[in-house]
């Protein structure tokens, strides 16, 4: 491969961070001696299935192509293994093999967007906790007393205005988390319409209590919002943990946002080991414990 | 954008090589996940984590020789042995790939 591809990647990659549509690098990390493709090489994937660099185009480009859509959906870096024909093979399988090629994918992309509708005392908490957590934190409220940068120093987009049109007019992608954390049911109604009418969210969670959620959603079916989308609302919003202080229920909520992004199973560490040997090698090496 | 990738950029601009280190797995406790990444210039300065302490020095120790060869290599750091007065507490094995990225051939 020669420098200057290595360059056209690394300025797409750059891009790719800054804001653009998001691309998956595959190195090959490592390779048998006398391999078709030797360690370092490169591969950059764009969403449209475009590529730029090359794994020599034999069989093992082939199926890093076809794995790379799953590096995409994850958001996160992983390692996967693989045989000199292109089959997939698990760590151990590789470690045994003396010819496996082991081939590392980055997704590089912009910052995730948490957008909180609703510039509150839980908005603020989750302000707080979206950016320690590397999000780009967005808040909208239609009082400005609560939707200005002195409230929310850290949100990188701060927009004061009517709800439903706020929403209307900000971008939405498969990168933004959705929060509706608004002072009252009506303007959760009226927010959770826009975004769910609008679609391509990946994720969206409304506050309330069960009852009151309920007719909410009840109301968007009525209005002939597409049922699925309504389903994948996420309300009563957040995991289980008990949280009372509107801190709390921003650690609740961030928790349920960091498992939809990483795929998590919600569920405590101490009993998620055994389930583990269950899952595709690929999504395992990623959910190794972290010290 | 992040550090890492500014200080990269920033080098190459300038015609100077640099060596980025890329954490491409863990298996066991480690402080650090995948896709942590630390920048290596040639005269020994750096930016960026990979979980600190001996882990990271010894990537620093390989990075000089990757920015001399230029051979990209794969360094597994084993921070399961704990030896009094070291700090190789977290007892996970950590793969980093050490790659040296040059700066584009501009006569091309």
């Amino acid at each position: 491969m020669s420098r200057n591809d290595f360059a056209g990647i690394l300025a797409e990659v750059v891009e790719a961070r800054e804001g653009g549509a998001g691309v998956v690098v595959a190195t090959v990390i490592a390779a048998p001696p006398d391999g078709a493709v030797s360690v370092g090489a490169k591969l950059l994937l764009r969403r449209d299935g475009s590529t730029v660099g090359s794994l020599s185009g034999g069989p093992l480009e082939a199926a890093v192509v076809a794995d790379a859509g799953e590096a995409f959906r994850r958001h996160a870096v992983e390692t996967l293994f693989y045989a000199s024909d292109g089959a997939r093979l698990t760590r151990r399988g590789a470690e045994a093999e003396s010819g496996a090629y082991q081939v590392m994918l980055e997704p590089h992309e912009p910052p995730a967007t948490l957008l909180i509708v609703g510039g509150g005392h839980i908005g603020k908490a989750l302000a707080t906790i979206g950016d320690l957590c590397g999000f780009s934190v967005a808040v909208i409220d239609d009082r400005p007393e609560y939707a200005n940068k002195e409230r929310f120093p850290e949100a990188d987009r701060v927009v004061c205005g009517d709800f439903a049109e706020a929403l209307r007019e900000f971008p939405i992608d498969d990168n933004t988390y959705v929060v509706t954390v608004t002072r009252g049911h009506k303007h959760d109604e009226v927010s959770l319409r826009e975004v769910v009418r609008r679609g391509g969210a990946a994720y969206v969670g409304m506050i309330g209590s069960k009852r009151r959620v309920g007719a909410v959603l009840q109301h968007l079916l009525e209005d002939g919002l597409d049922p699925d989308a309504v389903g994948r609302v996420h309300t009563p919003i957040g995991l289980d943990i008990g949280a009372e202080t509107p801190e709390e229920i921003a650690v609740a909520i961030m928790a349920e946002v960091i498992q939809v992004r990483r795929g998590g199973s919600g569920r405590p560490m101490q009993e998620v080991k055994k389930a583990r040997r269950g899952v595709p090698p690929a999504e395992r090496v990623e959910m190794e414990e972290e010290g | 954008m992040d550090e890492v990738f500014e200080s990269m950029q920033r080098a190459l601009s300038d015609g100077q090589a640099v060596v980025l280190a890329t954490v491409a797995g863990t298996r066991g406790s480690t402080p650090r996940r995948a896709g942590a990444r630390m920048l290596l210039r040639a005269d020994g300065s750096f930016c960026g984590t990979i979980g600190g302490g001996c882990g990271e020095a010894e990537v620093r120790l390989e990075a000089q020789d990757v920015h001399r060869d230029g051979r990209a290599r794969l360094v597994q750091v084993d921070l399961t042995n704990e030896i009094d007065g070291d700090d190789k507490i977290c007892g996970g094995v950590m793969d980093v790939f050490v790659e040296r990225i040059a700066p584009p051939d501009v006569r091309q």
